[in-house]
């Protein structure tokens, strides 16, 4: 991947990110995510993943994003007020934030195991994604997807218990 | 190694309990959801029979496996069993004060799920368990953490509940990204996920010329992301922020449960996952000053600020973070050279137990009082043992057993604590808990005092259920029975590690 690219997608992506939070509408906060997302799928294009930055856009940008901007519409959110922070849970967060990236940039500065380049895989095959994927989940990795199975159950009832006018 | 009786079983019957549990809420009548607990208790009180009977994971290649069954998974297996019966046990006492607080439109709305969302939990701490792979960790700790989301909120109609439940799932979410962070660098630097592949590749990656020579912050970055999600799961400063808030504001059997369930699945997490790590002294030798700090920072802060607290619940959530302390200690006691957990293994594990005992027997008892007495302020316990000599009797040796009063089971976990931080010379941790051990001295006596020195302006004796009853008295038998033949337990548990 060009470098050019990688800084381009990147400072795009962490734009709006940063715009999700600092946007005091919601559907803005919601449109800059799914700018998110496609960034973060260019990036995976970018590293030769492409079956996850399909997975990506249709899931997260697709899916996920319309029903959130559903959400949003159905329930007709007004602009959040500015809050007025607390000075010291703002200076609180920020040291810690700061900590956490001087921290992050002495570590990679001196890491030597990212500079390596990436391995040749061996064999100049394409491999087939989805195929991959599929096995993996269905033959290895089974047990964590079927734990997943039941999170996602336990996430449904959740939904249902909170946000559910009358319960029956 | 026979079928039927391979340990995942017991997941899986824990789990169809779990989806049983919903059809029959959603094809039985409305009305009284009462059976469901009792039926819950009844089947997950079978599956800790059934745990006894079950094989170990002789013959599984755990290298290439998620899921290990030793007896050190096996007992904690069974303190999730039993501290979920116990949870449902206070359930029934809870479910007419939930009724208040949930909008049903029909009598018993709302209330199936309350206990079929236990039951999942426990599956997933069970998982928890056994994770020997870093995605089987993540995914049934998220399994534990959403149902704890959803249980936490669950009193939709009180605020405090709710805003216990945003508290803990912005905070919850933020851990999450930190267990994802910290496990990506793990498997970055290390290039497997599987615990047994990387204790077995780990040495020759550290040695000079290995992949990680010269890479070992990497991996220290990694691991300190852990311990810090660890931290939030286990309560332990300076990750306590949500603790006294989400305590107070939760369901009272969702505090035990949390207080209980949550800690134990976070330490054996802690445990199995860093086990690894701290067998290559290099590591360790950075590893565990850091836990020294996060243990002296949750004994003082836990147990100094409870000293102030007027609310039970409250008063039991800093003692929550300053137990979380005294595990620790244990924790970063651990000798950098033994190839395992060993002597640590143990006590914590003994301390665990032990721990969950007499905070399910003071939930219990603070249920039951709170439900007469309409409050849970340390005030209306004022005069229980006129009230009901039995509760305040059970409530006292919980309160010792807490303090650690000699011929309880919290003595002889923190004896063994002690026993573990002075054998490796840490004096300065020694020194700090045992001042925090008189602060605690202090206000478990205070409710103590509440019962038996304080007059009461209700006299009205204090009913309480025989199921509930029955359990109290069990876990009084087992604070005491523990606190004076502990050898059963430490024998299982020596054979684990």
């Amino acid at each position: 991947m060009s470098p050019v690219l990688f800084w381009l997608f990147t400072l795009l992506m962490l734009g709006f990110a940063t715009s999700v939070v600092v946007n005091r509408n919601p559907v803005a906060s919601a449109l800059s995510l799914v700018g998110a997302f496609l960034a973060l799928a260019a990036l995976f294009v970018g590293l030769d993943a492409y079956f996850i930055a399909v997975i990506q856009v249709l899931v997260y940008a697709g899916a996920v994003m319309v029903l959130f901007l559903f959400i949003i519409m159905l329930l007709d959110l007004k602009a959040e007020q500015r809050r007025r922070f607390n000075i010291v849970t703002l200076l609180g967060g920020s040291i810690v934030a700061a900590g956490f990236i001087a921290e992050l940039t002495a570590l990679l500065s001196k890491f030597q195991l990212g500079k390596r380049g990436f391995p040749t895989l061996p064999g100049a095959k394409p491999v087939d994604d989805v195929y991959q994927v599929g096995m993996t989940l269905f033959t290895t990795h089974n047990l964590p997807l079927q734990v997943t199975g039941v999170l996602i159950l336990v996430a449904t009832i959740g939904v249902i218990i909170l946000s559910r006018r009358e319960l029956k | 190694m026979p079928a039927p009786l391979s340990p995942i079983t017991l997941e899986i019957i824990v789990l169809l309990l779990g989806i049983f549990l919903l059809l029959s809420e959603s094809f039985s009548k409305s009305g009284d959801k009462s059976w469901m607990a009792r039926f819950s208790i009844f089947a997950l009180a079978v599956t800790f029979a059934w745990s006894f009977f079950t094989t170990g994971d002789a013959g599984v290649d755990l290298a290439s496996s998620f899921y290990s069954a030793d007896p050190s998974a096996l007992f904690y297996k069974r303190i999730a069993l039993l501290s979920t019966i116990f949870v449902l046990v206070m359930s029934l006492d809870y479910l007419p004060t939930l009724r208040q607080f949930i909008p049903g439109s029909t009598v018993g709305a709302g209330e199936g799920e309350f206990i079929a969302l236990p039951v999942f939990t426990c599956a997933g701490l069970m998982f928890m368990a056994s994770a020997v792979d870093l995605l089987l960790v993540f995914v049934s700790l998220e399994l534990v953490t959403i149902s704890f989301y959803i249980l936490v909120a669950y009193m939709r109609r009180q605020s405090t509940s709710l805003e216990a439940g945003v508290k803990y799932l912005i905070l919850g979410a933020l851990s999450t990204g930190f267990l994802v962070y910290g496990i990506t660098w793990i498997f970055g630097v290390t290039g497997e996920t599987n615990l047994i592949r990387i204790a077995q590749v780990l040495p020759a990656q550290l040695a000079p010329g290995g992949r990680l020579a010269g890479s070992e912050s990497g991996l220290l970055f990694g691991l300190c992301l852990f311990i810090a999600a660890c931290g939030f799961k286990v309560a332990a400063a300076p990750f306590q922020f949500w603790v006294p808030d989400v305590y107070q504001g939760a369901p009272t059997p969702v505090t035990a449960f949390l207080s209980v369930g949550s800690k134990a699945a976070g330490f054996i997490v802690l445990m199995r996952v860093l086990e690894p790590f701290l067998s290559q002294a290099s590591i360790a030798a950075k590893l565990l000053p850091i836990l020294g700090i996060l243990a002296a920072a949750s004994l003082i802060y836990g147990n100094l600020a409870a000293m102030v607290q007027d609310n039970l619940k409250r008063l039991l959530a800093y003692s929550s973070i300053g137990h979380a302390g005294y595990l620790l200690l244990a924790l970063a006691c651990v000798a950098p050279t033994d190839s395992s957990f060993g002597h640590s293994g143990v006590t914590i594990s003994f301390y665990l137990a032990g721990y969950m005992i007499m905070t399910l027997l003071s939930f219990t008892i603070l249920i039951v009082v709170a439900k007469h007495s309409k409050g849970d302020d340390i005030s209306h316990f004022n005069g229980l043992s006129k009230r009901s000599p039995f509760l305040a009797f059970a409530m006292l040796v919980a309160m010792m057993s807490l303090a650690g009063v000699p011929l309880t089971v919290g003595f002889y976990g923190k004896f063994l604590v002690f026993a573990s931080a002075v054998q490796q010379q840490q004096f300065l941790l020694v020194g700090i808990s045992l001042i925090t051990v008189a602060a605690g001295f202090y206000y478990y006596l205070r409710v103590v005092g509440a019962m038996y020195w304080k007059d009461s302006s209700d006299e009205a004796p204090i009913r309480v259920s025989l199921l509930t009853k029955f359990s109290i008295a069990l876990l009084v038998f087992g604070v005491v029975y523990l606190g004076i033949f502990p050898q059963p337990i430490l024998n299982m548990l020596s054979s684990a590690w």
